[in-house]
């Protein structure tokens, strides 16, 4: 019976094998969709947004532990007074400050606003942490949350690009919306102005963009496929 | 008197004239406010509140004015009164998410002014803190004894859920009666259930919101319900139940606490202990043997056959020759023959002419050989009874063969007389059936009184009895030779038995079966006397 035994073994396990690698190798061709594809594409661009969405609002309650942190043990004393000069380096982007403006405006204005927000952040964020790992100055959970604040900010970038490949295939939008050119055009224009800033404005401007990028985002998507969950 | 009145009147007058204009004259400028903090319940207005100072005794009024972040213009509150009293509330086009405010609150009397300190506000979205929600109720569902609470709400008031730029997290709270309360986050936006809730118990509902992680609302008012309690009413069914089966518990408890031992009787039966018939356990214990062994042995009824040693043991003479019969003086007052029929029935009588001796009468078979007893019971049976002789009284009555009836058994008659008497009485006789070939007994006879019973001892005393085999004579004729006298028997019987002996182990077989008697035979040559014969 044992002589049986091995050569069935190594049949079911070669078989499992197969279903698997096929499930794998069909993983990416494989969509949720089935005949109706108009409402097909709709439905993933519901399900891309609400990936990013999920995503910003996680990476903004990561920026909001950090600010939270670093007032605690570096800044004791709330002084008012003194926080008058405060500056981001990412005042220059008009952005929408309020429901009404962000209603208002375009679409590809609202998504160049959030893409060029993102594309701002990208080398500040890396610069913050390692300056926070060479200087030793949060202990090592601040350390690995500006590292992870880093890596969501560059995934949430491609992820919202994807979202706007897919909203330009689908005609949502015009093409008009630059891809990665435009965004570091406007950014060489403006300089390294954020290597001056002190980190606690750092951590204090990027609490206030990723919020404003989680709030552009759903009102994006509440714009573009309301149906689906607003 | 009347002058001294007058003075007095006087400079109180003049006092209080004093008091007056001085009083007139301390009314000073406002007293500084203190602005208490903003609240924004939908992220798209929000209203401040101060406190004012003191008024300086003037009418005070008061004034905000703030300013935004990025721009060096100074705005005023653009509406004091929808919001009530020193409030300031900021409608929509005033409000900026993500700016910086900075508020200031100036108090101005006719005196001169007051400013309160500089109040900022980071983000509007600090200072996010919706209503509670709206029309919080609680309903108790109870389908299929499992109830559970089903609560439903409304968004809170002004809030805007529809286009996305507010994401509404909700909060509920249950307490059962004075335990700790338990939180539950709802998913769905109107309604909830709760599941785990007793029968029975009052349950306190109340819920609170919150904003994009803003601050949470107050909790909203309370709901208290309490679930019907379902097991009591069915509780008088469950005391019914219980009453009607404890009543005949207690009967059966009672039944068998009255007979217990009857019922132990047929729980556990009494195992009988071993006991024989007739014998007394007293008697075992006193410890006699004659006693022990009598009550052991006596009240058998064995069956005569197999009690051989008790068993008189007759030979009986087969001879050839009338002579010695008739010589013979005892013998020839009766004269025998026998007849051996198929079934071989042989009844012999013995007589007894002196204690020592009991001669059996010989009988002759022959052929044709007839046997005539007197007292033979003839049947067809193959019965073979051997009377035993009475040793002492030579009645009849001894003689007469107990057939033992179509059992088979050859039935020899006890001696009574010596009934109970041991092995050793001398004088039991002792009948030998030499072989039984086919239909023929060939029966050898004990002419002396054997006595022992010992094998040594009978074979001593019955030495004297063999005899020998002059001739066989066909089927069932067997010639014996004639006794010597009795002086010599012993020799002869020595002799005899020697032979006897001899010519047993060479032909000796186990049994000797026909067709319808079987003896057995003994392993030392003797037949034995006692055999059983089985009748088809």
């Amino acid at each position: 019976m044992t002589a049986h035994i091995r050569p069935v073994c190594a049949v079911w396990v070669g078989m499992v094998c197969l279903v698997f690698c096929s499930r794998l190798s069909g993983m990416k061709a494989a969509s949720i969709c089935g005949n109706a594809q108009a409402e097909c594409h709709f439905l993933s661009l519901a399900n891309l947004f609400d990936r990013v969405i999920q995503h910003s609002a996680r990476m903004h309650g990561i920026s909001n532990d950090l600010h939270s942190e670093f007032e605690l043990y570096f800044l004791p004393s709330k002084n008012q007074v003194s926080r008058v000069g405060r500056n981001c380096h990412t005042s220059n982007i008009l952005t929408p400050n309020g429901k009404e403006n962000a209603q208002r405006i375009e679409r590809e204005e609202l998504t160049e606003v959030i893409m060029k927000l993102l594309a701002a952040w990208r080398d500040p964020l890396w610069h913050f942490h390692q300056s926070v790992a060479r200087n030793h100055r949060f202990n090592g959970y601040g350390s690995n949350k500006s590292l992870e604040m880093s890596d969501m900010a560059h995934e949430l970038r491609k992820g919202v690009q994807k979202v706007v490949e897919k909203m330009q295939t689908l005609g949502v939008i015009s093409n008009s919306v630059g891809g990665l050119a435009s965004p570091e055009a406007l950014l060489a224009a403006d300089g390294s102005g954020w290597r001056f800033m002190k980190d606690s404005d750092l951590l204090y401007c990027f609490r206030r963009d990723s919020n404003k990028i989680q709030n552009y985002l759903k009102i994006l998507k509440c714009r573009i496929v309301p149906e689906h969950g607003c | 008197m009347l002058r001294a009145r007058m003075r007095r009147r006087l400079g109180l007058a003049v006092l209080l004239m004093l008091s007056a204009a001085l009083r007139c004259r301390s009314a000073s400028p406002p007293g500084k406010p203190v602005l208490i903090g903003c609240r924004s319940p939908e992220k798209e207005t929000f209203t401040c509140w101060w406190e004012p100072g003191f008024n300086g005794g003037l009418p005070t009024r008061h004034r905000l004015f703030y300013e935004k972040e990025g721009s060096e213009e100074v705005h005023e509150c653009p509406d004091y009164w929808s919001a009530g009293k020193n409030s300031c509330f900021f409608g929509k086009e005033q409000t900026s998410i993500w700016v910086e405010y900075s508020l200031t609150v100036v108090a101005f009397n006719a005196l001169g002014n007051t400013s309160s300190d500089l109040f900022k506000i980071d983000d509007v979205m600090k200072i996010v803190k919706p209503y509670t929600p709206e029309n919080v109720t609680v309903l108790v569902n109870d389908t299929a004894n499992t109830p559970y609470l089903c609560v439903s709400w409304n968004h809170p008031p002004k809030v805007d859920t529809k286009s996305g730029w507010t994401t509404i997290k909700y909060e509920l709270r249950v307490q059962k009666e004075d335990n700790k309360p338990e939180i539950f986050h709802p998913n769905k936006k109107n309604s909830f259930k709760v599941y785990n809730v007793d029968p029975g118990a009052t349950y306190t509902v109340d819920m609170r919101c919150q904003l994009d992680q803003s601050s949470w609302s107050e909790w909203s008012t309370a709901s208290v319900v309490k679930i019907p309690n379902y097991f009591q009413n069915e509780k008088p069914f469950w005391i019914l139940v219980s009453i009607f089966s404890v009543i005949p518990l207690l009967a059966t408890i009672c039944i068998v606490v009255l007979k217990r031992k009857f019922v132990k009787q047929w729980l556990l039966p009494p195992v009988p202990g071993p006991k024989i018939r007739g014998v007394d356990v007293q008697l075992l214990k006193s410890g006699r043997a004659e006693d022990v062994i009598n009550a052991l042995i006596g009240n058998q009824n064995f069956p005569p056959a197999a009690a051989w040693m008790d068993q008189t043991e007759e030979y009986l003479l087969v001879s050839d020759s009338n002579d010695w019969l008739l010589t013979d003086p005892y013998i020839s007052q009766k004269k025998k023959s026998l007849v051996i029929p198929a079934g071989v029935q042989l009844e012999i009588q013995c007589r007894t002419s002196a204690p020592a001796q009991s001669d059996c009468e010989n009988a002759e078979v022959g052929k044709d050989g007839k046997v005539e007893p007197d007292h033979l019971a003839q049947t067809k049976e193959s019965v073979l009874n051997v009377a035993a002789p009475s040793v002492s009284s030579g009645s009849k009555e001894a003689a007469s063969g107990n057939a033992a009836g179509p059992t088979g058994y050859v039935d020899i008659q006890q001696h009574k007389g010596t009934q109970g008497a041991g092995p050793n009485a001398a004088q039991w006789d002792y009948s030998w059936v030499k072989e039984v070939n086919g239909e023929t007994i060939f029966i050898l006879k004990n002419e002396d009184a054997a006595a022992g019973l010992d094998v040594p001892g009978w074979e001593e005393n019955t030495a004297a009895d063999y005899s020998r085999v002059k001739e066989v004579n066909g089927d069932d004729v067997v010639l014996l030779q004639k006794h010597d006298s009795a002086d010599s028997s012993c020799k002869k019987k020595e002799d005899r038995s020697a032979e006897w002996t001899n010519q047993k182990a060479k032909s000796r077989h186990g049994s000797d079966c026909g067709k319808g008697a079987c003896l057995q035979i003994a392993g030392n040559g003797y037949v034995d006397s006692v055999p059983r014969f089985y009748v088809e």
